[in-house]
């Protein structure tokens, strides 16, 4: 055999073994913390079906903010369009993501999802929902999905703007849905903390992004303030722990 | 304010004038990269536009002013916009339909332009005579009559059409469009023009998905701006691979595809029992899994659930809805401990809020909300066929709340549904008068 071919083979073998090597990928993590008085979200009345829905309580989930001041429902996805894939996360674009109808109201209230990976838009109430997917890059969506019912939907073309959900005959209802070329993107919990996993050390953009903020233009870290122009900020991944500690969001961000 | 698409404002601006080296369309060159074909498209539009009908102002198409303000585009931006648009579709006088279109030029010519006769006594212009007048020269659903009108007509930019044999996303076919200039559209301020020829329907056709092709490559256009990369400098790439194969080649395409995406239609079997299916059908309406009762009303007048919007209005809405938040934060903002940067903002902000308002003032209608169709009337906007209304069941209507039963309710179903809906104009069927205490108690439930 052509020793050249054997040793360019070997080469390619072994940088491929390389790049799987632990040291080369890095997690970031940070929380969302309000800056301000903490607002308390409204109550929702529920005006339809109200035998079902009136028995749940509803609130109004565009601003959740944790009783340690977290913000909840932050998006920070990584803006890099040719991106190396940690191994390990290839196959999540196997795994359906769930947007399930659930006492009324959408579970999760927002939700990731990469091209190609499957949506199933579930119905786990007994009366029937809609889901109308308002995405701009894919073919917009709105299936019937009946009481224990299911639909599901993919998307070929990320989004730039995350996609809103609604359902039309209960109104209040309303839910995101973040569609990216890439595993990478985190929705904040509860406490407001997030967490993208298995990044190739080096830059990367993240872009934030809230419903009520829409993105996020002003960021505080460790008291300073910084501009992030359409919700973009570019961060060193180094291999393993990335921590960026506490990130104040400013109270009036949330006014548009 | 407004970014001039007139084609002197171009040719001032002195584009590669001296390249012009021939008469021939533009259009027809093999592709070059960069400004080069672009400029040539837009000189040769400029010297047709300047030759034409002696003395009367040359119409120009409107920006769309929302969507550039809601991206908040700089007034060079806005500009950027204005003159690739200005190559790629020409004016409303002399349209440019580019091979990527896939639209004839020859019919839109017999449609553009001013409202006249040519050699032979062919009537040309027809869509500034038939249709512009609530839809507006640009298709923007603003002609002069928009506002008095309810519902307001139609705004073809946006791409999205209610009633068609097609699956909900997709486009209508040419003959959809061809049935709702026939027919009109009962129950709105469109009216027939099965008095036009065919030939002249079918330009009328072609003009609307060029208008339609145009508004849509256009806020594609206006949305691309958010995507670039710091280092692109706020300007889009002038180059035929992002503006023609990024940005209008995809739209045109979905129009390419309408005809594959028409819904498969089974026979309703000839042998039906009319009875046993309208009963099946009542069952459906009323059922967890159709659902129609939420929002057509347990009587079937429309009144369920009836505070909705289209995507049209709700696009306004949710405007609004930004313009007034942006506008509470100004006002709360606190100007004394402001860096210079943060100033900047500030003013930034005012400025917009304050730009928004008179945009919306000349560029959108009061939003208005979408009643569910008053099924006792027996008056069908989409068409009275059968067929018609298994469309509307199957797909939904794009743009509209109506969601689509396809894949939840079964065909056979969906003729259920349809035969029941046929027969509520004429009966009451006890969910109406007799049994009024009942509806009501019903109603309350909802």
């Amino acid at each position: 055999m052509n020793r050249r071919l054997v040793t360019s083979l070997a080469l390619v073998l072994f940088t491929g073994v390389g790049s799987v090597r632990a040291d080369d990928w890095g997690t970031i993590s940070g929380r969302f913390v309000f800056g301000g008085a903490k607002p308390t979200a409204s109550d929702i009345k529920a005006d339809k079906d109200v035998e079902v829905c009136g028995k749940h309580k509803l609130l109004n989930e565009e601003l959740v903010v944790g009783a340690d001041g977290g913000v909840a429902n932050v998006v920070v996805f990584v803006r890099d369009k040719d991106i190396k894939i940690h191994p390990d996360l290839a196959a999540t674009k196997n795994t359906p993501v769930t947007l399930d109808n659930k006492d009324c109201r959408f579970e999760p209230h927002v939700a990731v999802i990469q091209t190609g990976q499957p949506l199933v838009l579930k119905n786990s109430d007994t009366i029937g929902h809609n889901s109308n997917v308002a995405t701009i890059k894919n073919s917009p969506s709105n299936s019937l999905i009946p009481a224990g019912g299911d639909s599901k939907v993919t998307f070929n073309a990320e989004e730039a703007i995350p996609a809103q959900v609604t359902c039309n005959i209960h109104p209040w209802m309303k839910a995101w849905l973040v569609v990216r070329p890439n595993p990478y993107a985190a929705v904040s919990k509860p406490d407001g903390s997030f967490e993208i996993k298995g990044l190739p050390a080096g830059e990367v953009e993240l872009q934030l992004w809230h419903e009520k903020a829409g993105y996020i233009g002003e960021i505080k870290v460790g008291g300073k303030s910084e501009k992030t122009a359409k919700g973009r900020k570019k961060v060193t991944v180094k291999a393993g722990e990335n921590a960026m500690g506490d990130i104040t969001l400013d109270a009036s961000l949330f006014k548009k | 304010m407004i970014p001039s698409t007139h084609p002197s404002s171009v040719a001032s601006r002195g584009i590669a004038a001296g390249s012009l080296s021939s008469t021939a369309p533009a259009v027809s060159r093999p592709p070059a990269i960069g400004w080069s074909w672009l400029a040539v498209g837009v000189v040769v539009t400029v010297a047709i536009a300047t030759t034409g009908c002696g003395g009367a102002p040359a119409a120009s198409f409107r920006a769309n002013l929302v969507e550039s303000t809601k991206q908040r585009l700089t007034p060079q931006q806005e500009s950027q916009v204005a003159t690739v648009m200005l190559a790629l579709f020409g004016t409303p006088d002399e349209p440019v339909a580019l091979p990527e279109t896939g639209l004839d030029q020859a019919k839109l010519t017999l449609a553009a332009g001013p409202v006249r006769s040519d050699i032979v006594g062919r009537k040309n212009g027809l869509y500034r005579e038939h249709c512009a007048h609530c839809h507006g020269i640009t298709g923007d659903g603003l002609g002069p009559t928009a506002a008095f009108l309810n519902p307001y007509p139609r705004d073809y930019r946006p791409g999205v059409f209610k009633f068609k044999s097609t699956e909900r996303a997709d486009k209508p076919t040419r003959d959809d469009l061809v049935r709702l200039l026939h027919n009109g559209v009962p129950g709105t301020s469109m009216p027939s023009f099965a008095l036009l020829s065919e030939t002249q329907i079918d330009a009328l056709v072609e003009y609307v998905k060029y208008l339609s092709i145009r508004g849509e490559t256009e806020l594609a256009l206006a949305r691309a701006f958010f995507e670039l990369d710091d280092d692109a400098k706020g300007e889009l790439p002038q180059t035929r691979e992002f503006l023609v194969d990024e940005m209008l080649t995809p739209v045109a395409d979905k129009w390419r595809a309408a005809d594959e995406a028409r819904i498969p239609v089974p026979e309703m079997p000839a042998d039906i029992d009319m009875a046993a299916s309208i009963a099946k059908g009542k069952e459906l309406f009323y059922g967890d899994k159709a659902n129609c009762v939420k929002c057509h009303g347990v009587t079937g007048l429309g009144d369920g659930q009836a505070n909705d919007y289209d995507d049209w209005n709700k696009n306004i809405v949710e405007i609004t809805k930004e313009i007034d938040g942006t506008a509470e934060r100004a006002r709360e903002a606190k100007t004394s401990g402001m860096t210079e940067e943060q100033r900047a903002e500030h003013r930034a902000n005012i400025a917009w809020v304050n730009r928004f308002h008179g945009v919306l003032d000349g560029d959108a209608l009061q939003p208005r909300t979408i009643p569910p169709r008053n099924l006792r009337q027996g008056i069908y906007r989409g068409g009275r066929r059968p067929l018609d209304l298994y469309y509307r069941i199957h797909a939904g209507i794009n743009g509209a709340p109506m969601p689509a039963a396809k894949g939840t309710v079964p065909p056979e179903d969906i003729w259920h549904i349809v035969n029941y809906v046929r027969s509520l104009p004429y009966g009451f069927d006890g969910e109406l008068g007799a049994d009024r205490s009942t509806t009501s108690v019903q109603r309350d439930r909802m």
